[in-house]
């Protein structure tokens, strides 16, 4: 690694060898600033050479915020290793506060120690409000995903509490990701006053000096090479395309009030386009009808396997498109209105049965007499496999018959794919591609050169089979889960069975599409779905002999699953670098170090991505004595073509705008002399005209207070309270999420939560302790900022008798639930508010002429005398998932948390041990639920 | 409309005041009678409403507050149907919420005429409901059970519930999975695959 002298107090190692990054370094040990940077160009490599010249400078205080675990797990590891190359004995490394696992003296301790720290926002925004950390001693701050940043977020906050007290600390904020600052009315500049950072400094790749260090002489060799897709998998993208067209008419049709012009076929390529279709529809999420909801969750599912359809092999793609087809059919005796409207199309059937057809299909078998026909394996292979077959036999001949320049590099082949399934299906194809399959005696083949030709064969009949054996259990499993579903196809489904009397058998396996009798077409069920399709058992056993495990295949050893590493010591070597082919997947920032680490003489893409070029592009631009081939593979015409280039686009259009906004940006001075500004000041400083004369009555008096629940730190009311100058008091509650006064208790619930605690029964139980605890308890109904304020739905009110009738009491909607509880609780006051603006507003109204709450109070308050406050707190997703386990109650789920450690751990326990905590009744029904075998059974 | 004949009693009470309010023409699944109550909606014996349009509010600030002493401190729950038909509706909702504290009444907001008859309906059909509704799930079926249990923990769905019992036959076993052997499954990624383990084997309470 080269050095780079920086006018750090002491001279220290950094590993920075191209001229951008050292540039952008200097600047930031300069001054503070915002950097965003294209993906791909080394982000957290700059941030770890910039903490580490502060670590080495030792006493000192620097906190990072924002950081993911795996970041967190990379800075700490090159902090240690930068330590260590430059030997700074001052320097400690990096220290990780994350979930509540350290206690609250140990932090003390901890951070009145110094050094770097990485503090989860929820953590760090309650040890700054409790002075557990004193933003006074901090001597700096560094922000990673800075375009996480918004007014009402918890990092906004974070950084309001800590210029207010502190204003000498430095500020340095980094992104990698533009897009977000294009989206509304001047972002940079908003985006700018919420980080208190007055210099924006971008750095795309067509920067100048990052062009021109990765475009000189040493640049990476880049070969692209397209690939068709073969007819099939056209076939099916165009189907899929066909369903997603329809689900977007569909929801246009059904929300005719909304803003949707962007919704089109094109748009739904992009890679964020189910997010950006909740976007839209979010403001109105509490309004929009149960379809809408369904055919959104519809387009994920149908983008999902877009992307299948390059990645799985057919055969795992089919089982993945059984699997869907399993979920999402008709609950039984439901009538068209509640399914996904895609699956009506004959668009779906053509999904299905395409991908049946690469796996397998019928032929007639030869022979006069017998008219039955049989299921033979087709197994379609994926164009790329042979290819990247091909490139790795040219690599081979490439490095046979010209040696390489002997250079820095290894000559290992590194592959790289998106995910570990693809990972593990590459390794899979490059073990056994030479693995023949005999089926038909073909001796005098053998030496035949054509013969070696790598195939997919041996392991897309291995798949086949397993495929087979999971069709077959999943039968019963389908069986037993949706039953009734199961009555209605067994009339509906098999049509072959029925039909096969009457018709020609020729014809028989040929599914009638268009055609045919209207709603009964053969493989749909009476409502007009397509059901559900199960191969005969005679077929299928012909089948699986026809994919019988051949002699050569049967020297393979087994498909290993999962290494279980037992005999790590017998079998662990070190692999000679120099003959290897390393298969990874895509992992961010973390490629760089694979790179690194690898030092690979090819490198073969098996699907595209933009940063992971870019890094390559790095990677060989620092390094003088490295060369480096790359293929580049992916599908012409395809989903992932298209979404590649659109993302290359879009960052490039990013950046654009950005540097648009910066030359025209007015800046307010923010660090100024007077004190810090709040970022949304002048929405939430109103002139409280009722102190006449504008004289200070307040001053001797206290400052107004707020208890909050530690949990509420998620939202952004605690930090708009903040906002408004009251003092904001974290504390572990258990009654309420905010005190207001001693007699005030406010439980705050957003429509989603209002919605799903009525659900679960939550808000009954939590209002019933409200009140042994408080006089005027509150539910505060909190409408989002940009959400529609109104509960009413788009559905027509024309409510019948039957909707509002006693006997319909268990009735869906809100409405009639918020009827209940105010019937129930009839001194429960409900505060409605339209944004958490509006909330803070609200509670600083409550409070006036009330005394303050006691924290040790409110704290205290619905705990057990003999249980600590400690004990109290539990995490939220294993105790819901307890919470839906039959048997499970609102009362006894406080015992069986207390007594058992997880899920796990009640998954495992039998009926006997779980009798004495929850009772037998309620001990078997949930041991049932654990244990219910749904192969053996039915 | 013909209405059902009545019995005493199970009839929502209307105040002549409300003459001509659009909301009792949107009553329409419910009888209806004039009654001379201190109220505007007599709901039932404990209950009443008053209605309150905001842009009458906006002209009339006090007036609220005269109906409000004039139910003497009646009935045991006193629910302020408030009409939202002004844009800026902040003020007013802010002053109201104290209100509310106050004087013992509870907000209840509504949007049309539609949906302010609705809730009067709800009220008095309620009258004797008991609470089960909100108090908390009923049973349902396995299917749906497991489906809701599974996708308790973030990004895992309703396909990937069922490729995961599919796959291991039981919830159990699929608890005591390893991460490698449900990373198999199609369908689960690397994300859900973890976020499935660590839930699974996440201890009910907070280590302090």
């Amino acid at each position: 690694m080269s050095a780079a002298t920086a006018s750090a107090p002491q001279p220290v190692k950094l590993s920075l060898p191209l001229v951008y990054q050292q540039k952008l370094f200097e600047e930031l040990r300069n001054e503070d600033e915002l950097v965003i940077l294209a993906r791909g160009l080394g982000l957290i490599r700059l941030a770890t050479n910039l903490l580490h010249s502060y670590d080495a400078a030792g006493n000192n205080l620097i906190v990072i915020v924002g950081a993911e675990d795996r970041e967190n797990a990379w800075i700490g590891e090159a902090l240690a290793e930068h330590a260590a190359i430059s030997m700074t004995p001052k320097a400690r490394g990096l220290t990780v506060v994350n979930t509540d696992f350290t206690s609250v003296s140990q932090r003390e301790k901890m951070y009145a120690a110094g050094g770097i720290f990485s503090i989860t926002s929820r953590i760090l925004v309650v040890d700054l409000l409790t002075n557990l950390i004193i933003p006074e001693s901090i001597t700096g701050m560094i922000l990673l995903h800075a375009d996480r940043c918004v007014a009402t977020s918890l990092e906004a906050f974070i950084l309001r509490i800590y210029r207010q007290k502190n204003k000498a600390g430095f500020l340095k904020a980094f992104s990698d990701n533009p897009d977000p600052f294009t989206i509304g009315f001047s972002p940079l500049a908003t985006m700018m006053r919420n980080l208190f950072l007055r210099k924006a400094s971008l750095w795309p790749r067509f920067h100048m000096h990052v062009a021109q260090a990765l475009e000189g002489k040493k640049k990476a060799e880049v070969i692209e090479l397209e690939v068709p897709m073969t007819d099939a998998m056209k076939e099916i993208q165009t189907a899929i395309m066909e369903c997603v067209e329809v689900s977007i008419h569909e929801l246009k049709k059904g929300n005719t009030g909304l803003e949707m012009d962007d919704w089109n076929l094109d748009s739904a390529l992009l890679k964020n386009f189910d997010v950006m279709v909740r976007r839209q529809l979010d403001p109105n999420w509490h309004r929009v009808s149960w379809k809408t909801k369904q055919i959104v969750g519809d387009l994920t599912v149908l983008r999902g396997m877009l992307q299948s359809i390059v990645s799985l092999d057919a055969v795992s793609f089919l089982q993945q498109l059984d699997t869907i087809h399993a979920a999402h059919s008709p609950p039984p005796g439901s009538t068209r209105q509640t399914q996904s409207p895609w699956l009506f199309l004959d668009a779906a059937q053509t999904i299905f049965d395409t991908a049946k057809k690469r796996v397998y299909s019928s032929n007639q078998k030869a022979g006069p007499d017998s008219n039955i026909d049989s299921l033979r394996p087709v197994l379609e292979e994926q164009p790329k496999w042979a290819l990247l077959a091909e490139v790795l036999g040219e690599i081979d001949r490439d490095l046979y018959f010209e040696p390489a320049v002997r250079d820095d590099s290894n000559g290992t082949i590194l592959i790289m794919c998106s995910d570990t399934n693809t990972c593990r299906q590459l390794r899979d194809y490059l073990q056994t591609m030479h693995v023949r399959p005999r089926t038909e005696k073909r001796i005098e083949e053998f030496h035949d050169p054509e013969g070696d030709k790598p195939s997919g064969a041996f392991m897309m009949r291995r798949k086949l089979r397993n495929y087979l054996r999971w069709k077959g259990e999943f039968a019963h499993v389908s069986a037993t889960l949706f039953s009734e579903n199961q009555k209605a196809l067994s009339g509906a489904v098999d049509p072959r069975l029925a039909q096969s009397k009457s018709r020609a058998p020729a014809n028989k396996r040929r599914r009638v599409r268009g055609g045919g009798n209207a709603g009964a077409a053969p493989g749909r069920l009476e409502n007009g779905s397509i059901g559900q399709f199960f191969e005969k058992p005679s077929e299928v056993a012909e089948l699986m002999a026809e994919i019988q495990i051949t002699e050569e295949e049967a020297k393979q050893k087994d498909d290993v699953i999962a290494d279980p590493l037992e005999d790590m010591d017998d079998y662990y070597q070190m692999y000679e670098m120099q003959d290897l082919v390393v298969i990874h997947a895509y992992e961010g920032d973390q490629d760089e170090h694979v790179l690194e680490e690898v030092k690979p003489k090819y490198i073969i893409m098996y699907e595209p991505d933009a940063s992971f070029i870019r890094r390559v592009e790095v990677y060989r631009s620092s390094h003088n004595d490295r060369n480096v081939r790359v293929y580049f593979l992916y599908y012409g015409g395809s989903v992932e073509e298209q979404r590649y280039l659109s993302t290359v686009r879009r960052e490039k259009d990013a950046f654009t705008r950005l540097i648009k906004e910066r030359a025209s940006m007015s800046l307010v001075m923010t660090t100024d002399a007077q004190g810090v500004e709040d970022p949304q000041e002048a929405f939430l400083r109103t002139v409280n005209t009722r102190i006449a004369g504008g004289g200070r009555l307040a001053a001797t008096a206290e400052p107004p207070r707020v208890v909050v629940d530690v949990r509420e730190f998620r939202s952004s009311l605690p930090s708009l309270l903040h906002g408004r100058s009251m003092v904001v008091v974290p504390c572990m509650l258990t009654v309420g999420d905010y005190i207001l006064s001693p007699e005030i208790c406010v439980e705050r619930k957003s429509i989603s939560d209002l919605i799903s605690s009525f659900k679960d029964g939550r808000l009954y139980s939590q209002a019933e302790s409200m009140f042994q605890h408080y006089k005027s308890p509150m539910l505060l109904i909190e409408f989002d900022q940009n959400k529609s304020f109104t509960l009413e739905p788009f559905a027509d009110l024309s409510g019948s008798m039957a909707s509002v009738s006693a006997a319909n009491a268990g009735a869906n909607d809100l409405q009639s639930k918020i009827v209940l509880l105010t019937l129930a609780f009839p001194k429960l006051r409900i505060i409605w508010s339209s944004s958490p603006y509006e909330t803070a507003e609200i509670f600083e109204r409550l409070k006036t002429k009330s005394p303050e709450p006691d924290p040790i109070a409110a704290v205290r308050a619905g705990l057990d005398n003999d249980t600590l406050a400690e004990e109290q707190a539990f995490n939220t997703e294993p105790r819901e998932m307890l919470a839906v386990v039959p048997g499970v109650t609102p009362k006894n789920i406080s015992n069986l948390t207390l007594a058992t450690e997880s899920i796990k751990e009640v998954a495992n326990m039998t009926t006997e041990e779980l009798a004495p905590l929850v009772g037998k009744e309620a001990a078997r029904k949930m041991h049932g639920f654990f244990n219910k075998d749904l192969i053996d059974e039915s | 409309q013909a209405l059902p004949s009545r019995s005493s009693g199970s009839s929502i009470l209307v105040s002549p005041r409300q003459k001509g309010n659009p909301v009792l023409a949107s009553l329409k699944s419910m009888p209806w009678e004039y009654s001379d109550i201190l109220a505007d909606y007599g709901l039932g014996l404990t209950t009443c409403a008053l209605f309150l349009s905001l842009k009458y509010h906006r002209l009339h600030p006090e007036y609220i507050y005269t109906r409000i002493r004039n139910l003497q401190g009646k009935y045991n729950l006193r629910i302020l149907l408030t009409m939202v038909d002004i844009p800026n509706h902040e003020d007013s909702l802010r002053e109201l919420s104290k209100t509310s504290l106050v004087n013992n009444v509870t907000i209840i907001l509504c949007w049309s005429a539609a949906e302010a008859a609705r809730y009067l309906e709800l009220y008095k059909s309620y009258e004797h409901a008991n609470f089960a509704a909100i108090r908390g799930q009923q049973s349902t079926s396995y299917a749906e059970k497991l489906v809701e249990f599974a996708t308790v923990p973030r990004s895992i769905n309703k396909a990937d519930a069922v490729a995961l019992v599919s796959t291991f036959g039981s919830l159990r076993h699929a608890i005591n999975a390893d991460p490698e052997q449900v990373s198999v499954i199609s369908g689960w990624g690397e994300r859900k695959v973890k976020n499935w383990c660590k839930v699974v084997d996440e201890p009910f309470r907070v280590k302090k």
